[in-house]
């Protein structure tokens, strides 16, 4: 039997995948997060639409100006001014492309090569395995920041290099998750059917049991997506993160903690635009395991 | 979740319950890093000279003016060029009771300049001596300095030296001495808590210190202790909640926070480090002497220096600090003046403006932001690019290496003020602190003149025909020297900061 | 478990450990930035001089002969001396070391304190509104970027309300002689409750902002693992006998839901331990995570490497740990 002939026998039945999918939509909470993850998204993608100054425009003579309901305050510039006058707000927007961007990047290059990898650890087995393993193990024995912190040390800071700094050791965590559910669904039926036809190897990673074990996947990159958007702040902290003057929530937070007791605007609100995103992301992830783990399914 | 809430209050109600009582008073200061040994020959950081200070004197030190006075030498005088004789007070103790004599002298200094004299190792500071040869303790209160060549600053590099107990360096070794303290200082070591804090107590039978600095008795607090507190934000905090009483490093947008507060205040003190923006000489741009004066014109120094320095810092227009020996009073500014700035971009070909790009560290990045902000009316594009202070270095300051890259903000301090600590590295011919590739002979005759020129007249005259050289030529864009600024809590009396950068506690008292 | 076993897990040791050194080597050897430089800084030095302490700090050797040496040194134990601190590397370790144990000692028993009873609630009253407030405020944890929730701490408890210092381990009026190194238990053990309450409250806030993270991950692991137990047949059976429902809870399902959570707390264990800088950074705690931070900025490479290889064991034993903890509260796992 080819795969053509699988198709023939349509209509085929509501995959797992898609059950799961309408079980997601149908709590309202993670729906909810949704929506404010994708609102991030959309205001990512139409920044220079929404953002009502260029977010590099200094002028010394707003700095620090406070939101526009202080005293001295401006509905120009609606949360304030950053020490050299640039408008917060306008930061905030164009910098949700660059946390996202960063989020989003660093879990595309890991899940893809920890997917790989996993698949490829716990079908093949034997010496790539051990390999790969090996691998796996030397890397998780690194804490996370430190590795990143030599990692632009050596490279220097800038965008593409925090995304491999922290796509460097990300990888691992797909990788391990899709290695033991691989050797979990070795012995399935469906696999074993797929051997007995004399499919090939790679046919059968990517076609039989890779869409099977997508559901752990996408809970843990979305964790790992949150998490990555956090570690960008701390490379900030550590004074590691992107280049002036590019806008980044990370960097902001970073830059404006020192005035955090008098002009707390600076590192509130995009600390605030960190929690929210983060947190968006984070219910959304919940909201998939829950629907994705049969366990859960009462 | 109901378990670890009364957890938490159980923890709050006993923490304000049983107050830790202080029966000592206890002068704590808030301190951006911990040493790095308490050896004060074994080290070449100012944080560690800072904190060890307290509990090591010198032969000479200066007081808070940074005028140079004697310490545990009563009085000095210089012999001949390469001959000084210094006449130590009698009855100096060191901490474990023994007297100083000047065989500890001798001994402390050797110990600096001879190659292994600290069990095969050399010490790290033996440059900082220069051309010093010999020291020869003539009797028990008695030591003469012999260099090899003239040196005129040997008495100004003296505050940087310590003097340990010899006996103490034999009986504990090299290896003991980065843990053990047995010095003539006014506070002597309790414990080290690596990372964390220097803990000292008042040493009562201190001899007084310098005659010229009063009061010359034992120092006012029982206890001194340095409170490591790396983060700016958090060592600020500590200063408002009461927990510190003296903050170094206050940054300058912190300084309100802390005059608003009724407890605290800020003290200023000019600094020694002067701030420039090294301009590559050698090739690109600003190997142009016109595109150098453009940039000169574009940049507004003194709205930075209002607006992002908060005012705490003076302009200046060559590259000595307005306090240092030889400092030329007269030199032109260039002032701000935008359209004169892009004719003069015109003229060197660049009629429509300039791009360059600034590299700067991460902790000057909302300046080098500033400065690239303001620059932009006067037709040069600035992108700044934060990196690494070692990287940095490599790429502008490794002598006799092309200089890699257009502009770098950065500075120079210069503790002793005497301008051979800052004028001949930063602008002599491949010199370790030449960041522009700047080379010019009839600069570095001068300099070389004015280094071993012992009439200090002669000598300060030298130093300000060099200054009106390079201000003319404009290697570097000299910005300003910044202020030192420290929080005081209002109990502290009798503590003034200095500008060496060094915090002497001897003087301070508690109320 | 086997003795066989546990020979083999500490011979696997060898390869990761092998590997994390020549990882650590390899990137320091790349990274732009020479010890020697740094460390001069600004002052006055003659060729020779730097040559001379090239020398003494070993840098003057092919990277091959110096990382064979390194590698040959450290069989023995020997790191080699820190070049700023002049001092044996594992000595200044040691010295950073009982902070940073503390710290995550406590952050992992306030996390096991928070998520333990809140995992349980969210999934006994499973999408009730008091779960998702669970769930969601739990998330605040992971969504803050810990320096700035740390300031915000130190800003109101410290700065507003006066009510816990803002940073250290200690005031030094508590001082108590060490046995253990770890001073809440090293005052109790020496009969001080002054002192006690100097370290704890020292230790409150760093702690919080540590933890929270932890005891977000915690939470949902003990909410998964509370609902798939709650799922189980010896449950519905129990419930079929009548037996209570809080007793139920406590001794049949949480027993069993906890194994995940031990499992993941142990491994979590390992990243506190890494994942200190920032914190420690921000409430000044001398620990171990901040000095190799400020190494690696000097390119301080004994200390980076002493340190790294330190983790690496520390991750892998801690796993190892897991893994018998996993076995003695489950056993039917064989390992």
């Amino acid at each position: 039997m080819t795969m053509a002939q699988t198709e023939l026998k349509a209509p085929r039945p509501e995959t797992l995948f898609q059950r799961n999918m309408k079980l997601f939509a149908s709590s309202k909470l993670s729906m909810f997060f949704l929506c404010v993850t994708i609102g991030f998204v959309v205001m990512a993608v139409a920044a220079p639409l929404i953002a009502p100054h260029d977010p590099n425009e200094a002028d010394l003579f707003r700095r620090l100006m406070p939101p526009a309901w202080m005293e001295g305050g401006d509905w120009a510039y609606v949360l304030g001014c950053d020490g050299l006058g640039r408008d917060i707000l306008s930061r905030i927007i164009y910098g949700s492309r660059i946390s996202i961007f960063i989020g989003a990047s660093v879990i595309i290059v890991a899940t893809t090569i920890g997917v790989l990898a996993g698949l490829a650890a716990g079908f093949l087995r034997g010496w790539v395995d051990v390999v790969i393993s090996r691998l796996v193990d030397i890397l998780l024995g690194f804490p996370y920041l430190i590795f990143a912190i030599a990692l632009i040390a050596m490279t220097g800071p800038g965008l593409q290099n925090i995304v491999l700094a922290l796509a460097y050791k990300e990888w691992v965590i797909p990788c391990r998750v899709v290695r033991g559910e691989t050797l979990a669904t070795t012995g399935v039926e469906y696999v074993e059917a797929a051997q007995a036809m004399g499919a090939s190897k790679s046919n059968i990673m990517l076609r039989e049991i890779l869409p099977n074990i997508l559901s752990p996947v996408l809970v843990v990159s979305t964790v790992r997506m949150a998490n990555v958007i956090i570690l960008e702040a701390s490379l900030s902290f550590l004074g590691l993160g992107v280049q002036p003057p590019t806008a980044s929530w990370g960097a902001m937070v970073a830059d404006g903690r020192s005035f955090m007791l008098q002009e707390w605007w600076l590192s509130t609100f995009p600390g605030l635009a960190i929690l929210l995103l983060v947190l968006s992301i984070n219910v959304v992830s919940q909201g998939l395991r829950d629907a994705f783990d049969p366990k859960f399914h009462d | 979740m109901i378990r670890s809430s009364t957890l938490l209050a159980l923890a709050l109600t006993g923490a304000m319950a049983a107050p830790v009582a202080t029966t000592a008073q206890e002068l704590r200061v808030g301190f951006p890093s911990d040493a790095l040994t308490l050896d004060p020959a074994n080290h070449r950081n100012r944080e560690t000279e800072t904190i060890i200070r307290n509990m090591f004197d010198g032969i000479m030190t200066r007081d808070s003016e940074m005028n140079l006075v004697p310490e545990l030498a009563e009085s000095w005088a210089a012999i001949d060029p390469t001959t000084y004789e210094f006449k130590l007070h009698e009855g100096v103790k060191f901490h474990d009771g023994s007297v100083m004599t000047a065989a500890d002298v001798k001994f402390s200094l050797d110990r600096m300049i001879e190659e292994g004299a600290m069990d095969g190792q050399t010490s790290p500071r033996q440059s900082l001596l220069g051309p010093l040869k010999e020291v020869v303790a003539v009797d028990d209160h008695t030591v003469r300095l012999i260099l090899e060549s003239p040196w005129p600053i040997l008495p100004a590099m003296l505050p940087f030296q310590e003097i340990v107990s010899k006996a103490h360096v034999e009986a504990v070794g090299t290896a003991g001495m980065a843990e053990n303290v047995n010095g003539t200082g006014p506070f002597k070591l309790v414990e080290w808590r690596k990372g964390d804090s220097v803990i000292m107590e008042r040493f009562d039978d201190y001899y007084g210190g310098a005659r010229d600095i009063a009061p010359t008795d034992k120092a006012c607090v029982e206890r001194v202790i340095f409170k490591i507190i790396p983060e700016n934000a958090s060592r600020v905090a500590a200063l408002l909640a009461g927990d510190v009483h003296i903050v170094s490093g206050l940054p300058t947008h912190m300084v309100r926070q802390v005059e608003e507060n009724p407890d605290t205040t800020v003290m200023a003190v000019n600094g020694t480090r002067t701030s420039f923006l090294a301009l590559n000489n050698e090739k690109g741009p600003f190997a142009d002497i016109r595109v150098r004066h453009a940039l000169a014109h574009a940049v507004d120094r003194q709205l930075i220096i209002d607006k992002i320095l908060d005012g705490n810092a003076s302009l200046t227009n060559g590259i000595l600090s307005p306090d240092a020996f030889g400092k030329n009073k007269n030199l032109p500014a260039y002032e701000y003046d935008v359209e004169k700035a892009k004719a003069l971009l015109a003229e060197a070909g660049y009629p429509d403006g300039l791009t360059v790009t600034m590299d700067v560290e991460g902790e000057l990045k909302e300046i080098a932001e500033a400065i690239s902000a303001v620059a932009s009316k006067g037709g040069f594009q600035i992108n700044v690019v934060v990196g690494e202070w070692s990287m940095l270095k490599t790429r502008y300051r490794t002598p006799g290496s092309p200089i890699d890259g257009e502009m770098w903000l950065t500075s120079w301090g210069n503790g002793s003020l005497d301008p051979v600590g800052i004028f001949d590295p930063t602008h002599r011919t491949d010199d370790r602190g030449n960041s522009s590739g700047y080379t010019n002979p009839e600069l570095d005759a001068l300099l070389d003149e004015a280094n071993v020129e012992t009439d200090r007249a002669k000598r300060a005259e030298l130093y300000s025909q060099a200054e009106a050289i390079v201000n003319a030529d404009l290697p570097k864009l000299y910005l300003w020297v910044a202020q030192d600024l420290y929080g005081v809590s209002t109990k502290v009396s009798g503590w003034s900061p200095s500008a060496d950068s060094r915090i002497n506690l001897h003087d301070a008292c508690l109320n | 478990m086997s003795l066989g076993k546990f020979i083999e897990r500490l011979l696997q040791l060898i390869p990761v450990l092998l590997g994390v050194s020549v990882i650590v080597f390899v990137m320091m050897l790349f990274t732009p930035g020479d010890p020697v430089d740094i460390m001069l800084g600004d002052q006055h030095v003659t060729e020779e001089m730097e040559q001379a302490l090239r020398r003494d700090m070993g840098l003057d050797l092919p990277p091959h002969e110096r990382f064979f040496k390194f590698l040959g040194n450290a069989m023995t134990g020997d790191f080699g001396l820190s070049y700023y601190h002049r001092q044996p590397v594992a000595e200044v370790i040691a010295s950073r070391l009982p902070a940073t144990i503390e710290l995550s000692l406590a952050a992992l028993i306030f996390a096991l304190l928070v998520s333990i009873p809140l995992g349980v609630l969210a999934a006994v009253r499973k999408n009730s509104f008091l779960d998702r407030l669970a769930t969601v405020t739990s998330l605040f944890g992971v969504s803050l970027p810990g320096f700035w929730f740390g300031i915000l701490l130190i800003l109101f408890f410290a700065v507003n309300m006066r009510w816990l210092p803002v940073s250290g381990r200690a005031g030094f009026e508590s001082e108590v002689a060490p046995i253990t190194h770890l001073l809440l238990i090293d005052s109790l053990l020496r009969g001080r409750i002054d002192a006690f309450w100097d370290a704890l409250k020292h230790l409150i806030l760093p702690t919080i902002t540590l933890g929270l993270p932890m005891a977000s991950i915690l939470m949902r692991v003990t909410r998964a693992s509370m609902l798939d137990v709650l799922n189980r047949d010896y449950i519905t059976f129990a419930e079929a006998k009548g037996l209570s429902r809080t007793r139920i809870l406590v001794k049949h399902a949480l027993k069993n839901a906890l194994i995940p959570t031990v499992t993941v707390a142990a491994i979590e264990t390992g990243s506190l331990l890494g994942g200190n800088m920032v914190v420690e950074t921000v409430f000044g705690w001398p620990g171990l995570g901040r000095l190799v931070v400020e190494s690696i900025f000097v390119r301080n490479y004994p200390l980076i490497q002493a340190a790294v290889l330190f983790y690496a064991v520390t991750y892998v034993m801690l796993n190892f740990f897991a893994d018998i903890l996993y076995t003695m509260l489950n056993p039917r796992v064989k390992l």
